[in-house]
């Protein structure tokens, strides 16, 4: 329990310097809000619009396509660790498995939706 | 080393904010949300299980979990910007087309 | 070193290379030949089919895929449901969807691959596995027609509750696996009894498992209390997916159950060993079932949700063989499934032509349908009075075998209660025959049926009939699945 005992001090040294820092700023600055101040800050332009923008979908499809290879990665690691012991098989199975990967990533190509527009 | 007791209790804490996620908000977003923390408690379930009885099997079976979970993520999205695209809101009361 | 039977999985690989072979034809021929790439589909599927009699019988993958009796026999309905759905879906694919041909018949395939893992699962992760790969690509299917608002709302209430579902059953079989220490189904079932006998207190553990796993396999069911998605999606959904969803989806359902409940828990039912007993708990669920769908179906005017609330007190009868758990009781919930593939499929394909060629649902306008296509009417009238269980008719042969089962295992009061719902039931089915027959007559449209729904017609009909009057071998079949569960 001791060396868990060095994180909780070290979590409240640091949780605490942040909240003392927002205290003194407090203290110390000048409070005085008006309709402007108050306002979105959109680089010193008045505002337009709801700020629930709608954000292009291709952003979404890349998103997708990492997550797919992201989430390869994590049945990469353990294949790596014991590949020493597995041999041929598994290479094969590996290389079977990317390929089915790959395949999905030339079918997003096809589709076009890779290009950035 | 913590007793397998603290992970079990912390998994159905998850487990139930989830479930009471998706059945009380109206947010499509936070319902999916809500449903993949769901998977994670049953995961951290599993992994503690899997430390407790000592046996990898669980490790193996929350690798596919993640695979699954991603998968369903990214179809619920999908679904979810189509429905979107339909009807300009995301607030599942306002989908009772079928309810005649 | 674990054994790699890999030629018993050889009829899944297959199909899953033929449905990523069909998305690739797609893409290349640039969408041209939406019929050649059906019939490409149903071509795999009848591959598949062939290769699954070539191998089978054994065991792969150290128990995680089971080629057994049972597992074939399921596999059996599925590519049946598969082949059929795409062969009623010609018109919807040339008429409703541009852009997306080939990856619809590839996801049915995907799908049907799940199913065909789920069946062989021996295990809990492929068993989670194979419930997953059935699912998801149904979620993208239900919402197929992208600019149609019932049909996106479809998808979307189908993939909330589904993805919720399948998040409780995981954390019912992460339960299973902490108190058994394994996956593996069989010795799941030897340390949960070992386990029992010597903790006090586990009781309760087991019990929420039990609980959790029936809540994650009903919805896949649409057993009462876990079937409110199912009227709303089979409306929405495109009507061959439906079928797709009520037939192959439900019969994946009823295996798992069977892997789980049977195999690993029914030590479970034995009052001596163990007094948590899920029979009593599903044969409850099953009556609820069977008085809520068929009372409900009384309402319906949309055809679609009408044989959606069908197929919810479908399932209750099913579970009435379910809880027998003996040779009989097995055998007689695969003879109907095997009977229910044909009955629901047909009715579907007649309500799919009907939708191509008039554009609507409801039971009203098949009136009068009898003068303009009296082949097509003649057959509805067939696939319903199956369902209702008419003699000669195989639901008639596949109803008795499943009440039989009941009563020999001493539940009496759920046989009479089934017995009595399925007198209310021949009050809807016989309604749209009589709106088809005997209704004033209206203008009518001739119906144009494409080869292939004509193909997956007469399947329907024929096998209705043939396996009414003639049952024995797929009743052998199916009590030798039995085996499987040492029955």
């Amino acid at each position: 329990m001791d060396q868990y005992l060095s994180v909780l001090i070290f979590l409240l040294v640091g949780v605490g310097i942040v909240l003392f820092t927002f205290f003194i700023a407090r203290l110390i600055r000048p409070h005085n809000p008006y309709k402007e101040k108050n306002q979105t800050y959109e680089c010193a332009e008045a505002p337009v619009g709801n700020s629930w923008v709608k954000f292009n979908n291709h952003f979404y499809i890349f998103a997708l396509i990492f997550v797919v290879f992201d989430v390869e990665a994590v049945f990469l690691f353990p294949w790596a660790v014991a590949f020493g012991q597995l041999g041929l098989f598994a290479l094969v199975e590996m290389i079977i498995f990317i390929a089915i990967l790959v395949f999905g990533l030339y079918y997003a190509w096809k589709k076009g939706v890779l290009k950035w527009v | 080393m913590i007793p397998i007791g603290h992970f079990l209790i912390l998994s159905a804490m998850l487990f139930a904010v989830g479930a009471a996620g998706v059945i009380i908000s109206r947010n499509l977003l936070i319902m999916l949300m809500s449903i993949e923390l769901m998977l994670n408690a049953a995961n951290l379930a599993i992994i503690a299980f899997s430390r407790m009885n000592n046996i990898v099997d669980g490790h193996v079976f929350v690798f596919i979990v993640f695979a699954v979970a991603a998968a369903e993520a990214a179809v619920g999205l999908a679904i979810i910007i189509m429905i979107f695209r339909n009807r300009e809101s995301i607030n599942a009361d306002n989908f009772s087309l079928l309810k005649r | 070193m674990p054994d790699y039977n890999l030629r018993l999985i050889i009829p899944e690989i297959f199909l899953f290379l033929w449905a990523l072979f069909i998305i690739a034809f797609d893409l290349g021929t640039k969408r041209k030949n939406p019929k050649l790439i059906g019939y490409l589909t149903m071509g795999g599927i009848a591959a598949t089919a062939v290769l699954l009699y070539l191998y089978h019988g054994g065991i792969s993958f150290n128990n995680m895929f089971k080629s057994d009796p049972l597992a074939l026999f399921f596999k059996v309905i599925f590519l049946g449901s598969a082949f059929m759905a795409v062969g009623s879906s010609f018109d919807i694919i040339a008429q409703k969807i541009k852009n997306h041909r080939g990856e619809f018949f590839g996801l049915v395939l995907f799908s049907t691959v799940g199913m065909m893992f789920l069946a062989s699962a021996g295990e809990l992760i492929s068993l989670y596995i194979g419930l997953e790969l059935t699912t998801i690509p149904l979620f993208i299917l239900a919402a197929y027609y992208k600019d149609d608002r019932i049909s996106v709302e479809a998808g979307l209430k189908y993939l909330v509750i589904g993805a919720f579902s399948s998040a409780i059953l995981l954390y019912g079989l992460s339960l299973l696996y902490g108190l058994s220490g394994t996956t593996d189904i069989v010795m799941m079932k030897i340390n949960l009894a070992l386990l029992y006998l010597n903790t006090n207190g586990i009781g309760w553990a087991l019990l929420m498992a039990i609980v959790m796993v029936l809540a994650g396999i009903g919805f896949k069911l649409a057993l009462v209390p876990f079937h409110m998605w199912a009227p709303d999606v089979y409306q929405g959904a495109p009507t061959p997916i439906t079928a797709l969803l009520s037939v192959g989806s439900k019969a994946a359902g009823v295996v798992a159950f069977m892997r789980i409940f049977i195999d690993g828990l029914y030590g479970f039912a034995d009052a001596v060993m163990f007094p948590l007993d899920w029979g009593n708990i599903v044969a409850v669920l099953a009556a609820a079932a069977m008085i809520l769908g068929n009372i409900s179906a009384l309402r319906q005017k949309n055809i679609k949700r009408m044989l959606a609330y069908s197929s919810i007190a479908q399932i209750g009868y099913v579970m009435v063989g379910m809880v027998a758990v003996s040779e009989l009781g097995v055998g007689s919930v695969g003879y109907y499934m095997f009977i229910y593939l044909f009955a629901n499929m047909g009715a579907f394909a007649v309500a799919t032509i009907f939708n191509d060629n008039t554009g609507s649902d409801s039971i009203a306008s098949y009136a009068g349908l009898s003068k303009s296509s009296p082949m097509i009417s003649a057959f509805m009238a067939i696939f319903l009075l199956s369902l209702a269980g008419i003699p000669p008719l195989a639901g008639f042969a596949a109803k008795f075998f499943v009440f039989a089962a009941g009563i020999q295992a001493g539940y009496t009061w759920l046989v009479i209660l089934a017995l009595l719902t399925a007198v209310v039931s021949l009050y809807y089915y016989a309604n749209v025959i009589k709106m088809m027959y005997f209704a004033p007559d209206n203008p009518t449209i001739k119906l144009n049926t494409p080869l292939s729904a004509n193909i997956v017609l007469i399947i329907g009909v024929a096998g209705l009939i043939i396996f009414g009057v003639y049952p024995e071998p797929i009743l052998n079949f199916a009590l030798d699945t039995a085996r499987v569960f040492g029955f």
